[in-house]
């Protein structure tokens, strides 16, 4: 499934650059996301793939440098305000509300699709009802579309799944804000191989019931590197290595030397 | 520079090196443990009691209560005792509530307070009612042609070795090293053989004992010792550790003589001063806190995601 | 957990027994507690209530089946519920005391709602209730001795007045989070008591005294309360108009924890920062939570000043702000109903075991410290949602 050339620019970063303190964490990044593209992010720890998704969802300013949302600059936006605009996110290290119900959790990320206020809930509940009985409704639906077993636990706290779960409500989570880009850090985590191959097919089912929605994954697992994306970029010390389809790039050596390593070297080899 | 303006000068820097005491338990116990003990105030207004329990006892044994060597050795009793508090707390209470949310540890220390307070009032014998502390050392000496009270210069000596001590423990020492270790990282600490709970039982007896130091000379100061100090003080040491910046020694001693200069200032100033000198104080907090959420001193937290 | 409509059907008439039991046995019970002279009953009493709560979280069956009750009788339950609470007084006797502490047990039932928005909606430690608490009792009060205004129009007034100050104090937490935030609240609640403290429109620490009776339709509050020839003490309107404070409050809690700011709350809760990459704005909704705090404590201000007729700044400190804390924690977080059989346990037992309530402060601490400890879920834990049911 390889992405028109013509499709249109979605997201992009142009010479973003961080400093924390005396430490540069990410140093004049660019980077393009078109519609319906997969793009993976590679790098060894340390490298600025969270930096990278943390400006993007506006949780860190960037110290110079832009990002834009369809040719709309996202700088200085909040990060509640960026969600609104079609920007979603996971975390490396899952963040569900742990102590709601999995439906909640995915209720919740209906919130910028709601609107009852605290006057709303008390004067017009009717309506106020209404309307959250419609985002439980769109809820579950979402949640059978990523997956049957999930939807079968929908009313267990969230904090009882299992690790393969949590991630998929964390997906679900974040797709019920109707995202245009939707951003996974390390989604296989801590998974084994048959629970990154089941993670992939889902991955792989969201895309296809949603050919226009981009995707940027942060990931180490090269089984999914090598096979999801539709082109990887490689972050080494907050700066840009290289960009490109995954059999051009793991062909650079400096991209081999950095990241990839032995081990990767012979898997690409064989 | 009149005499009124010196003397406010002194009273200023005593007020600040006591709140010091106190504040730079708080900076250090959140350092370490990343929880707010906010019973810190009220275990070192403990030591004021401890010390008239142990002097009456003494003197009941002597028959010489008022000797100067019966009341050093009360004070020393007084400071080792309520380091153990520290330490029996942290072991009782607050130890469960490491891994727990940041809000019930703070609830439950907010509650630590109010039982220490009250057990004071019900079992020292006459606890609702001020008890007199007699003044550490009595007396004038002549500086710069004003005189100064020798007791300001004592207190301001002992917070200053104190303090000096601590930051010399915490700098130079094997302990002082492994605090350091667990307060940046508890898991990386444990895999260097360091026993984390070592290191807060450690850290609890030092930052309890030096906030005795605190509590004694605040009751020597005001000349009394009542349960309810520890309202104020504690609220204000706390204060003074916010202001500076929580973790950071420096800043709570900053934080310390700035609201001891404002409390000064308001109270030399301002009509019915004395009345008004919280709502100064807090005003302070709310303002610095407003501009500059870590305080003064304190790191910037980025947080991870 | 089964899901309610998986239950078998039929069992209405079942139902509407247990919605007609279950208010009435609590009834009697509280009836029992309120009249109970000698401590060993008091103690008794309170075993039973213990077993009462083990046995049903034994039974999680027993428990969903009374649940599923409500729930589904709804309206029968809120007739009832109202049939209970007018008709309680009727059932004291007489005793001025016992309604007495049925007035204060409501008034810090409204209070413990009120927090429970910030503490156990979204975790925000708010050590200021108490101090909200008294700014709507010295804004009505002062707004009746020298305006003249009556109760009723100082009742919203005060609540406005209270509201705008929980904005304000809400303000920093738009910047700071946990131990600095409550470090807020509390200077907020110790700037507050020494204002009335120290100024002179407050009557400084002697008060406000004289505040005039409520009058309704001509009929003063101080009047006995006449009822198809049966006269109820004059507290008896005060508990009348407490009650339907606490129902109002209830009403108020109930639609906001199911609704989308109960959830936002919530999240914020559970994970600020998800909560904002979920799209929601974590600094309004924390205000927010202080502002409804704040305007549910102004309304219970204004009923206690009007209802005791004096008010001095030592019954709104930082104590207040503790007790208040203590019942939603023992009650239990976010559940409406555990927060409000806290605020009548806590506010009745020191009054009840006369020989410890010297002890009152001391106990309050020693039950946050044993419930954060063992039980920090508190008495009834908080329940997960349902939609469409």
């Amino acid at each position: 499934m390889a992405v028109s050339s013509s499709a249109p620019l979605v997201l992009e970063g142009e010479n973003l650059t961080m400093r924390l303190g005396g430490l540069v964490a990410m140093a004049e990044v660019a980077f393009t996301l078109k519609r319906g593209e997969i793009l993976g992010i590679i790098g060894p720890n340390g490298a600025g793939k969270s930096t990278l998704l943390n400006i993007i969802t506006g949780i860190y300013i960037p110290s110079s440098g832009e990002v834009r949302l369809e040719g709309q600059r996202l700088n200085g936006v909040p990060a509640h305000k960026i969600v609104a605009r079609g920007i979603a996110r996971t975390f490396q290290s899952s963040r569900l509300f742990a102590d709601l119900s999995v439906l909640d959790n995915v209720v919740i990320g209906r919130h910028t699709h709601t609107k009852a206020g605290v006057f709303d809930a008390i004067f017009r509940r009717r309506r106020a009802k209404a309307e959250l009985e419609a985002a439980a409704a769109h809820a579950e639906d979402l949640l059978k579309s990523v997956s049957r077993g999930l939807h079968a636990q929908r009313h267990r706290p969230a904090g009882e799944l299992a690790q393969a779960d949590r991630r998929r409500l964390e997906i679900a989570r974040a797709l019920a804000t109707d995202p245009k880009v939707l951003l996974l850090d390390e989604p296989s985590s801590g998974m084994d191989d048959s629970d990154t191959d089941a993670l992939m097919d889902d991955i792989r089912a969201v895309c296809a019931q949603r050919p226009d929605l981009a995707l940027m994954i942060i990931e180490h697992d090269m089984r999914l590197v090598a096979s999801l994306p539709h082109r990887v970029m490689v972050l080494d010390y907050g700066q840009k290595l290289a960009d490109g389809p995954y059999e051009e790039i793991r062909k650079i050596p400096r991209v081999q030397e950095a990241y990839l390593g032995r081990k990767a070297t012979q898997h690409a080899g064989a | 520079m009149s005499e009124l303006f010196f003397q406010q000068v002194v009273n200023w820097i005593t007020l600040g090196s006591i709140y010091a005491l106190i504040a730079v338990g708080f900076s250090l116990l959140f350092g370490v443990l990343n929880i707010i003990h906010f019973s810190h105030g009220d275990v070192s207004l403990l030591a004021p009691f401890f010390a008239l329990s142990v002097i009456s006892a003494l003197g009941s044994v002597l028959g010489d209560a008022g000797s100067f060597p019966v009341f050093l050795l009360g004070l020393v009793v007084a400071i080792a005792v309520t380091g153990c508090v520290g330490v029996l707390l942290d072991l009782v209470v607050i130890q469960r509530f490491r891994k727990a949310p940041a809000m019930m540890a703070l609830v439950a220390t907010v509650a630590l307070g109010i039982v220490l307070r009250e057990l004071i009032r019900h079992l020292f014998p006459n606890g609702s009612n001020p008890h007199a502390f007699p003044r550490l050392v009595d007396g004038d000496i002549v500086l710069a042609g004003f005189p100064v009270p020798l007791f300001s210069l004592a207190v301001v000596a002992v917070s200053t070795l104190s303090v000096g001590a601590l930051f010399f423990m915490l700098n130079n020492t094997r302990l002082g090293l492994h605090i350091k270790a667990v307060s940046q990282d508890r898991d990386a600490a444990r895999l260097m053989a360091i026993s984390p709970g070592r290191i807060f039982r450690a850290t609890f007896f030092v930052a309890s004992a030096i906030g005795a130091v605190g509590g004694l000379f605040f009751s020597s100061y005001a000349g009394m010792a009542r349960f309810d100090f520890s309202i104020d003080v504690g609220l204000i040491g706390f204060s003074a550790a916010v202001v500076g910046g929580l973790g950071s020694m420096p800043g709570a001693i900053i934080g310390s003589l700035m609201i001891a200069g404002l409390d000064t200032l308001v109270q030399a100033v301002v009509p019915n001063g004395a009345s008004y000198r919280l709502v100064f104080v807090f005003l302070l907090v709310i303002c610095v806190l407003v501009f500059r959420p870590s305080g003064l001193l304190g790191r910037t937290l980025v947080e991870k995601v | 957990m089964a899901h309610p409509s998986t239950q078998p059907s039929g069992n209405a008439l079942s139902a509407a027994f247990i919605v007609i039991a279950v208010p009435l046995i609590g009834a009697a019970f509280l009836r029992q507690f309120l009249l109970a002279e000698d401590w060993r009953l008091v103690l008794g009493l309170l075993a039973l209530f213990a077993v009462v709560l083990v046995v049903l979280e034994r039974l999680p069956a027993l428990e969903t089946r009374i649940e599923t009750a409500f729930a589904r009788q709804s309206r029968l339950a809120l007739l009832v519920g109202i049939v209970v609470v007018l008709g309680f007084p009727f059932a004291l006797g007489g005793n001025t005391y016992a309604l007495h502490l049925c007035v204060i047990s409501m008034l810090y039932a409204v209070l413990a709602l009120a927090l429970n928005f910030q503490l156990g909606s979204a975790n925000i430690p708010n050590f200021a209730t108490g101090a909200s608490y008294g700014i709507g009792a010295y804004a009505s009060a002062l707004l009746a001795l020298n305006f003249g205004v009556s109760f009723w129009l100082a009742l919203p007034a005060a609540a406005v007045v209270a509201t705008i100050f929980g904005f304000l104090l809400g303000i920093p937490s738009m910047r700071t989070r946990d131990s600095y935030l409550a470090l807020v609240t509390i200077a907020f609640g110790v700037v507050v008591h020494q204002l009335l403290n120290n100024l002179d429109f407050t009557g400084g620490p002697n008060g406000l005294v004289g505040i005039p009776v409520p009058e309704l339709f001509g009929h003063a509050f101080s009047d006995p309360l006449v009822v198809f020839g049966h006269a109820l003490p004059p507290q008896a309107n005060f508990y009348y108009l407490s009650a339907l404070l606490v129902f109002i409050s209830i009403v108020f809690a109930e639609r906001l924890h199911d609704s989308r700011v109960g959830l936002a709350w919530n999240a914020l809760r559970a994970d600020e920062l998800a909560a904002r990459c979920q799209g929601i704005n974590v600094t309004w909704y924390k205000v927010l939570a202080f502002a409804v705090d704040a305007f549910l404590a102004g309304f219970a201000g204004t009923i206690y000043a009007f209802y005791v007729g004096f008010i001095s700044p030592d019954n709104f400190t930082f104590l207040v702000s503790v007790t208040i804390m203590t019942m939603v924690i023992a009650g239990g977080m976010d559940n409406i109903l555990g927060v409000i059989v806290g605020a009548f346990l806590l506010t009745l037992l020191p009054e009840k075991l006369r020989a410890f309530s010297d002890y009152r402060i001391l106990f309050f601490g020693v039950t946050v410290i044993l419930f954060l400890m063992i039980r920090p879920q508190g008495l009834f834990p908080q329940r997960l949602r349902r939609y469409g049911d």
